[in-house]
């Protein structure tokens, strides 16, 4: 998906192109042929723009334009910063524009001087501040009659959070152009459809037959155990919080970027690494007892039963301990029996 | 011969003590379930809580006055102005009719209770038949020690009593009871087979189904076992008659009620009912004619059926899918499409992910919810499955998917809680079964040893002999479950003394350390119980106290609001708050709201948040429009109350701008955040929301300084324009605004042709440019 490799050779070719159109200020056609042999090199046709191309097509150009830009600003550093889901918001853009290219393929070229680009930070400093660019995600339209990339327009903070249907809402209110639908690859393919249905199929006798004699992993109560205490684990770790708030495993301690916080102080949050540990120690001690009274009092030797459950003892006896601490400490409550007031 | 017929004596004598012991037990159990509930009472009076019970009570009025036809037919026009609510047909009335017949029978006995003590205490009397049911329920599973052990656990158990404190007068009160019963009844009949258990379990599935919208959660999970139990092979004629009557008779009894009606056949809610009905009928099919034919003719005969069923089922699944497509949620509703798909009601129905208890749980939630049952379940799932019978794997089955559930919404904590407890039950149990055990059969002394062994061994021969076609069998249809369960223990021993003359027992000195350790558990259990329930689960939230350094504070601004609504106001005055509080004002006040807790129609609320998003000018118009007298607001700032209008406010702004496209949720934060600082936007210290509940602020003695978002105000002097302020009670926490009258036409054209004065050209513009809020 991600375009940036096949443009490497790309970045060597656009030095070439400017340097031997320099002599001669490039006339519009001359951009617009440039800007769509870019966009064929693309496999989702987002070209890729650094500061020269910028000052190239943007800042050196007379107005009106034969076309217009539309920039998603990205920065390979906050990638990693899920808060932002640059990546992902990246990876939208491209699907947009794919979209637009193949809604458009059949029409006259007018409607297809519509680019869609993108911007690095650490390459293209000086195109951000350009723009004025200080947050991302940022994706900026320049029209044909934008005098400085300040003008151009950009779009709604709030619309990120829709993905591709809010950036296509936002490229046709402004190019009074359809985008047209948008075509996201299935998760499968359709090739791999077809083959698990001939396996489905293939097995499917099988599969009956085994079900018919009561001989499949379904009919094994240790899968069965397995799974009831897995889901529990899965409960009780918080992991559904987790998932719906999209909570990292663990966070950098602002003071000191090498320590990592695993344990989050206030009740209504919970880091995922956190959930993972607590949910082992609720687990652990059910076991332990499980353990004792199911399998331990097979054994024959009296003296390796007195080893292991002294062992076992301590095990358990040390999660309630720490869960109970952990969650004093994590909620700033301790719970405290009530004695008469004589007592005191 | 003696000797054995001394024994039985001996042994009848025994359980005759046992039964005994147990049932004073139980009773023990549902004085505590009652008694640890009382702490609301005790600690701030005896009123109902919060804002549900508030209307449940007003209906249960309505109920005792008005008599059971007024209230079927009973059309509510102090609600949802204009539009009204149906009550007979849009409430649960399980809950409403139980208090009623209570309050009707303790009447009828001369015992003259007002309705609303009897509400108060409705809950916790329905613990203690909770705990009971819960008693039933593990009986069946495991036997009378589990069954007492997870009723004493369900007793106490947090979650639960945040749910059923005395004055919380909630349809989960009974709902809670009503559920546990109709499993008890389920897996009685599973275990019996008998039809008299069957017609109980559709009848008490009926009266979940009037208590609470979490019927659907039976409806799915019983299909849900029967379809596991079909799968792993096995379906007996047990488990037809446990899930055939209770499909037809329930499904039948569950259209009666009419806030249900044909729900029942139309949404997908019930559909996998109805597949696991045509299942379990097709797979009976299979098994008679598997007994009447010849294992040859059987196989042509299956091949045929395959192909039938095939071809059936693909019908009514091309069916299925065509009607489902048709309606745009696929024919679930949200809160049931938010536990398939949990990320979706965040993504779509803000209504309902703005409610803090539809939040994910997070891992703290469930010591404090479960607490150290929570340790002990994962052993009662592994105790199920040795042996796993029918009983146990609806159990194991029932705490999977609640403990899943409760992975997605906090409220369902409450469903998983009796799981808990009876997994927790059957753990302790079974533990202290083993450990007791050890230190019984090793008391150092080996005469009383082998007399004590000797006598149950005997005990358990003359039994085992005699049942002993029976339990090698192992044929699951239990008539009597509980002696079977007593053999089963009676027969390891005798078997284990006579191979290895070994039981199965550790260590004495560590069994006895374990004990000590269990106990310790249990008491922190207790000990962590009594504490939620006294400190946290016991506050009514209309009254609320906090303790300072000068001493104790109450604060009744609540109750002090609303009684000024309902001494100063006109009858047929409408007043216009936020919805939390709208049971409330109907219910203490007698006032006629916009809109309650009661959150059926999306828009209007979204009028409101409109109302007190906007401008005051704006506002007042759509307030107008809505005939609104007097607005509410509820302003913790002064007193530091954290849960009022502003801390709402976003949510608000959120409700209206998915109805409302002007309103827009970007135009009140700053960087993404929500302030009511000088950093604030200028929509924000525009909107009616700020504007209500900071007038006049800068002069009390806070000066301007909230003391929950701990932050000066931004904007701190300003007039109103078309709203003046009626009344701010005791702690400023609830305050009364009224709408200024529209000036009179020519006057106001008058005065503005000499007068600049703002709030009449304000007017006369609002006039000229003034349309329906509607349109």
């Amino acid at each position: 998906m991600d375009p940036r490799n096949p443009l490497l050779l790309l970045f060597l070719a656009i030095p070439a192109l400017i340097s031997l159109s320099f002599a001669t200020s490039p006339s519009a056609d001359d951009l617009v042929a440039e800007l769509e042999t870019l966009r064929a090199q693309s496999p989702s046709g987002v070209i890729h723009l650094d500061d020269r191309a910028v000052s190239r097509f943007l800042t050196s150009t007379p107005v009106p334009r034969p076309y217009s830009l539309i920039i998603f600003f990205d920065a390979s550093q906050l990638r990693s910063k899920p808060d932002l889901h640059l990546t992902q918001l990246r990876s939208e853009f491209a699907l947009v524009s794919s979209s637009f290219t193949d809604h458009h393929a059949s029409s006259p070229a007018a409607s297809l001087r519509v680019f869609f680009c993108d911007i690095e930070f650490q390459e293209s400093q000086a195109s951000f501040s350009l723009f004025g660019v200080t947050a991302l995600p940022h994706v900026r339209y320049v029209g044909p009659h934008h005098h400085s990339p300040r003008d151009s327009e950009s779009m709604d903070q709030s619309g990120f959070s829709r993905l591709a249907e809010s950036m296509a809402e936002f490229v046709e209110a402004k190019t009074k152009l359809p985008v047209g639908p948008i075509v996201r690859p299935p998760p499968i393919s359709p090739r791999q459809i077809a083959f698990l249905a001939v396996a489905l199929l293939i097995s499917a006798p099988f599969l009956i037959k085994r079900i018919l004699e009561g001989d499949t992993m379904l009919h094994d109560r240790r899968f069965w155990m397995a799974l009831a205490v897995f889901v529990y684990f899965f409960s009780v770790a918080g992991t559904m919080h987790n998932i719906i708030r999209k909570m990292p495993m663990f966070l950098q301690d602002r003071n000191d970027p090498d320590r990592l916080i695993f344990f989050y102080q206030g009740s209504g949050m919970q880091l995922g690494a956190e959930g993972f540990a607590v949910g082992f120690l609720y687990t652990i001690v059910g076991l332990i007892v499980a353990f004792a009274t199911h399998v331990l009092v097979r054994l024959r030797n009296t003296t390796a039963q007195r080893g292991v459950m002294l062992v076992v003892m301590l095990v358990a006896f040390w999660a309630v301990k720490k869960v109970i601490h952990l969650d004093n400490w994590k909620t700033g409550y301790s719970v405290h029996a009530f004695w008469p007031t004589s007592w005191r | 011969m003696m000797a054995i017929a001394e024994a039985k004596g001996a042994s009848a004598l025994r359980n005759a003590f046992g039964g005994i012991l147990g049932v004073f037990i139980l009773l023990l159990i549902g004085i505590f379930a009652f008694s640890i509930r009382l702490f609301s009472v005790i600690k701030y009076e005896s009123v109902i809580h919060e804002f549900d019970p508030y209307f449940n009570y007003r209906v249960t009025q309505y109920l005792t006055n008005n008599g059971i036809y007024d209230f079927w037919n009973w059309f509510d026009d102090r609600t949802w102005y204009p539009l009204g609510r149906a009550i007979g047909g849009t409430v649960y009335p399980g809950l409403t009719l139980t208090a009623g017949s209570m309050w009707w029978l303790l009447n009828s006995l001369n015992i003259p209770l007002s309705v609303e003590t009897v509400c108060v205490f409705t809950a916790p009397i329905f613990s203690a038949n909770a705990a009971w049911a819960t008693y039933l329920l593990t009986k069946e599973v495991k036997g009378t020690g589990a069954g007492l052990t997870a009723a004493a656990l369900l007793a106490m158990v947090p979650s639960y009593i945040s749910r059923s404190v005395a004055g919380s007068y909630d349809n989960e009160a009974v709902a809670i009871f009503a559920l546990i019963l109709t499993f008890y009844f389920y897996v009685k009949t599973l275990n019996s087979g008998s039809l008299f258990y069957a017609t109980l379990n559709a009848l008490s599935y009926f009266y979940m189904v009037c208590s609470w919208g979490g019927y659907t959660f039976i409806i799915n999970l019983i299909p849900m076992h029967v379809l596991l139990c079909i799968v792993t092979g096995r379906y007996s004629s047990r488990l037809y008659i446990a899930y055939a009557p209770l499909v037809v008779l329930g499904t039948l009894l569950a259209s009666l009620v009419p806030v249900v009606g044909f729900n029942t056949v139309m949404t997908s809610e019930h559909f996998s009912s109805f597949l696991v009905f045509v299942i379990i009928h097709m797979v009976a099919l299979v098994y008679y004619i598997k007994g009447i034919l010849s294992p040859k003719m059987f196989k042509v005969a299956m091949t045929l059926a395959v192909t039938i069923g095939l071809t059936v089922c693909c019908a009514v699944i091309a069916i299925f899918i065509a009607s489902v497509a048709s309606s745009p949620t696929k024919g679930w509703s949200g809160r049931s499409l938010s536990l398939l798909d949990p990320t979706y009601a965040s993504k779509y129905i803000p209504i309902i992910a703005s409610v803090s208890e539809h939040q994910p749980p997070t891992w703290p939630l469930y010591f404090v919810d479960i607490n150290v049952l929570a340790f002990l379940v994962p052993a009662g799932i592994i105790a199920c499955f040795s042996p796993l019978s029918d009983a146990s794997s609806f159990m194991i089955l029932y705490l999977a998917i609640s403990a899943y559930f409760s992975g997605v919404m906090v409220r369902l904590m409450l469903v998983l809680a009796p799981a808990a407890c009876v997994m927790s039950g059957i753990a302790l149990s079974e533990a202290f079964d083993v450990f007791t055990r050890s230190i019984k059969f090793q008391a150092g002394d080996i005469n009383s040893e082998s007399s004590i062994a000797q006598n149950d061994v005997s005990n358990v021969d003359s039994n085992a002999t005699t049942d002993k076609s029976e339990t090698v069998s192992k044929e699951p249809s239990r008539k009597n479950h509980e002696k079977e369960k007593e053999q089963e223990i009676v027969k390891k021993v005798t078997s284990k003394s006579q191979n290895g003359k070994k039981l199965l027992v550790l260590p004495q000195e560590v069994s006895a350390v374990v004990i000590l350790l269990l106990i310790a558990l249990g008491g922190f259990y207790v000990g962590h119980c009594v504490w939620t329930t006294a400190t946290a689960y016991s506050a009514p939230a209309i009254v609320l106290k906090s303790y300072t350094p000068d001493g104790l504070r109450v604060f009744d601004d609540f109750r002090e609001a609303y009684a000024w609504l309902q001494h100063n106001t006109d009858v047929d005055d409408k007043v216009a708050s936020w919805w939390d509080y709208g049971y409330q004002i109907t219910a203490m006040a007698n006032r006629t709201v916009i809109v309650d807790n009661n959150t059926w129609n999306n828009t209007h609320i979204a009028t409101v948040g409109a109302a007190v998003s906007s401008p005051e000018k704006a506002a007042w118009e759509i307030f107008n429009s809505l005939d609104v007298k007097y607005v509410l607001v509820v302003f913790g700032g002064l007193v530091g109350y954290p849960s009022d209008d502003i801390d709402k406010f976003i949510w608000m702004v959120r409700i209206a701008g998915g109805v409302f496209p002007h309103i827009r949720e970007q135009d009140y934060l700053r960087d993404g955040r929500y302030h009511i600082d000088a950093h604030a936007t200028p929509t924000m210290l525009n909107c009616l929301m700020y504007k209500l509940s900071y007038y006049r602020f800068v002069e009390t003695e806070a000066e301007g300084f909230d003391k929950v978002r701990r932050t000066e105000i931004g904007n701190k002097k300003f007039e109103l324009t078309h709203f003046e302020e009626a009344f701010t009670t005791e702690h400023w926490m609830v305050r009364i605004y009224k709408l200024k009258l529209p000036k009179n036409r020519i006057q106001g054209k008058l005065k503005n042709k000499s007068s600049s004065e703002t709030y009449s050209s304000n007017q006369t513009r609002a006039r000229n440019t003034r349309r329906n809020p509607w349109q």
